[in-house]
């Protein structure tokens, strides 16, 4: 290594020290706490049984994680799926030349701009019995009264939690996908046209595995947050047994201090499934990747 | 082998009109050119005729159906794009088995004929390659193999050649007219290289602003112009206003010319006269008597290997002379220029 080589390799590393310190001290270091804490290390609640997995085992002994787990997993799964689907469609409309698209272009953006919870209170008013819905299909006559109105909140379908995603997640799909749109451009779906592919196949054949860089990467990041997300389903879902997260929160609310411990487990619990899921998906599309001869 | 036609054909974007009633035939079997500036139309009018972009006004007829509202899918065209738009996500042999594949052909056919055609573009070595992984010219290959396989009734080209380099671009050129002939297809291409225009085509059409200048053998659109703009487009130097002395003789402020014998002119008619570069003969003495012929000097030299360009002073006036480059002669030279009456060409003006 010359002396030059040298000095650039030594200022690459002090542009990456703050960023990592922050990643080291911070996030490592939380990570480490709550391992340790969910293996029975907490000397400042004067209980230090490490290493204990008697809360890892009871967590997975009873049968209610096992439904808050698959409870989850549904409302991420679907709202992601949901909101990649109606993502892509959008993206898809949105290069195509149609009058008034500087507007939609606009509109389409507004609910990443608005918070959550401004979301979450939002399907309350228009989604609950009682809310704006029920009363305009009342009006409208198709039910008597607004009291008639199916239960969409407050299930374990999770209408309303699912909702909230996929009216916040489906913008930020279609930006990336639309950003990765652009940039691939209308050539080689119009060779592909003239080469005789219909619709479909354009889609599946041409367009798909050009854009599914953009929808890896931002299903990746839906997914990763519905699951560990904690105010739609607190305040839109069924009740017991919640979901993961808003089990973690009444461990660590609850008056019993102890029982902090128990939450350090189901938000590792949270974090093992979420990455071990993350990681076979991006496996998956490495290894597509590869087939496809790119990496 | 299809005869394509375009009947008063106009494209409009907005209120830009990009296509201003084209009309244009093209015969079974033809290889057309055409030929234009950027920005004149010539993209525009491959898109209407393979059906990516639809006419505002005018007819595409192919052997004499309208396709008008028949689907890109249906015409059974081929087209090389400008920038090849070949599948990155596809290797060669995918690329280019791609259009039987969606076809419905089925294995067997599709193996056989992807052996074929990647025989005929040599890319058999290449096949399992992607796009990122080939050069320009390789990649060229793919996009007309792909185009060929589907077997198409019209191949459209896109400046093919537009990114090669100049080496590459002569042995496509050669590999385009050979396959077009091999094939018969009635092909199109566009370029804005007069050369590559003439060299290729059987007939080019010129186009200007969207409107037809000429549409005519390479031979005739180089000699005979239509228009100015079509001569200085064709790389024309020696244009010049003149006054007809007779219906055979032009008077020009170089002097006076012996012309072909005009039919529908008639002495006094103000004419531009066109004299080809190398249709000139430079004489270095002993000079002829005075009345035949040019005096002028040498003012400039432009050597191009096979051939040299010189600049001729000529009463006040300068000349472009073109010559074999078998003999060198100096600036400052004398010379006398001469040129065969049939080789001048008068245009009105
Ligand atoms: N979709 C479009 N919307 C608006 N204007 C367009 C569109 N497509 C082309 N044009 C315009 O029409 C004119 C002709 O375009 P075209 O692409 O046919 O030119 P070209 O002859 O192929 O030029 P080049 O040699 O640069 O490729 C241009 O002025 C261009 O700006
Ligand atoms: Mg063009």
């Amino acid at each position: 290594m010359t002396a030059r080589e040298r000095r650039t390799r030594i200022l690459q590393m002090l542009q990456l020290i703050p960023i990592l310190s922050v990643l080291v001290i911070l996030f490592g270091g939380a990570l480490v706490m709550a391992l340790l804490q969910s293996l029975g290390f907490a000397p400042w609640f004067g209980i230090n049984t490490f290493p204990d997995f008697s809360y890892f085992g009871s967590l997975w002994g009873s049968q209610t994680f096992w439904v808050s787990l698959w409870l989850t997993l549904y409302y991420a799964t679907v709202s992601t799926l949901l909101a990649l689907v109606f993502g892509t469609m959008l993206a898809l409309a949105l290069i195509k030349a149609f009058p008034g698209k500087w507007l939609y272009k606009y509109l389409y953006k507004l609910p990443l701009m608005i918070p959550y919870t401004v979301g979450i209170a939002l399907a309350v008013i228009m989604l609950s019995s009682g809310g704006v819905l029920s009363r305009i299909v009342a009006f409208a006559g198709l039910i008597d009264d607004p009291g008639q109105f199916p239960q969409i909140l407050k299930t374990h379908y999770g209408w309303g939690i699912i909702a909230v995603y996929v009216w916040k997640q489906t913008p930020f799909i279609t930006l990336a996908v639309y950003a990765v749109l652009l940039g691939i451009g209308r050539e080689t779906e119009e060779a592909a046209a003239i080469l005789g592919a219909r619709r479909g196949a354009i889609f599946f054949r041409v367009t798909l595995p050009q854009i599914l860089p953009g929808i890896v990467s931002s299903t990746l990041i839906c997914f990763a947050f519905n699951v560990g997300a904690f105010e739609a389903p607190f305040i839109l879902g069924g009740g017991f047994p919640d979901t993961l997260p808003v089990v973690a929160w009444r461990y660590f609310n609850d008056a019993d201090y102890t029982l902090q411990l128990q939450g350090m487990a189901t938000v590792v619990s949270i974090g093992i499934v979420a990455g071990v899921i993350l990681f076979a998906y991006l496996w998956v599309y490495r290894r597509y990747e590869r087939r496809m001869g790119r990496h | 082998m299809t005869q394509v036609r375009l009947n008063s054909v106009r494209k409009q974007f907005g209120n830009f009109v990009a296509i201003e009633n084209l009309d244009l035939d093209i015969c079974s079997g033809e290889l057309v050119a055409l030929l234009g500036p950027s920005g004149c139309g010539k993209t525009t009018t491959l898109r209407m005729i393979s059906g990516l972009e639809r006419p505002s006004n005018g007819a595409i007829l192919f052997d004499g159906k309208d396709v008008s509202e028949q689907a890109v899918q249906d015409r059974n065209v081929g087209m090389v794009f400008q920038r090849f738009a070949l599948f990155p996500h596809m290797t060669v042999e995918k690329n280019v088995a791609f259009g039987p594949s969606v076809r419905g052909e089925s294995k067997a056919e599709i193996a056989r004929r992807l052996d074929e055609i990647l025989e005929v573009v040599q890319l058999t070595q290449f096949r399992t390659r992607f796009p990122a992984q080939l050069s320009g010219g390789q990649m060229q290959r793919v996009a007309v193999a792909r185009t060929l396989i589907t077997k198409p009734s019209i191949l459209m080209m896109d400046e093919p050649l537009a990114n090669l380099d100049t080496k590459l671009r002569v042995e496509m050129r050669r590999f385009i007219r050979d396959l077009q002939q091999q094939f018969g297809i009635t092909t199109i291409f566009v370029t804005h290289d007069q050369v590559e225009a003439m060299e290729l085509a059987d007939r080019v059409a010129v186009i200007f602003d969207g409107q037809l200048a000429q549409y005519d053998t390479p031979e005739r659109i180089y000699r005979y112009p239509r228009s100015l703009d079509v001569a200085d487009f064709m790389g024309a130097t020696n244009i010049y206003s003149g006054k007809l002395l007779s219906r055979n003789r032009v008077r020009t402020a170089l002097g006076d010319i012996d012309c072909p014998h005009q039919n529908d002119r008639s002495a006094g008619d103000a004419v531009q006269v066109l004299l080809r570069a190398e249709a000139l003969d430079m004489n270095i003495g002993p000079f002829k008597s005075a009345g035949s012929g040019l005096r002028g000097r040498i003012m400039a030299r432009d050597f191009f290997g096979a051939s040299v360009t010189y600049r001729v002073a000529c009463n006040e006036q300068e000349i472009d002379v073109t010559e074999n480059a078998r003999r060198m002669l100096d600036v400052g030279d004398d010379v006398q220029l001469e040129i065969a009456p049939e080789q001048v060409w008068l245009l009105s003006g």
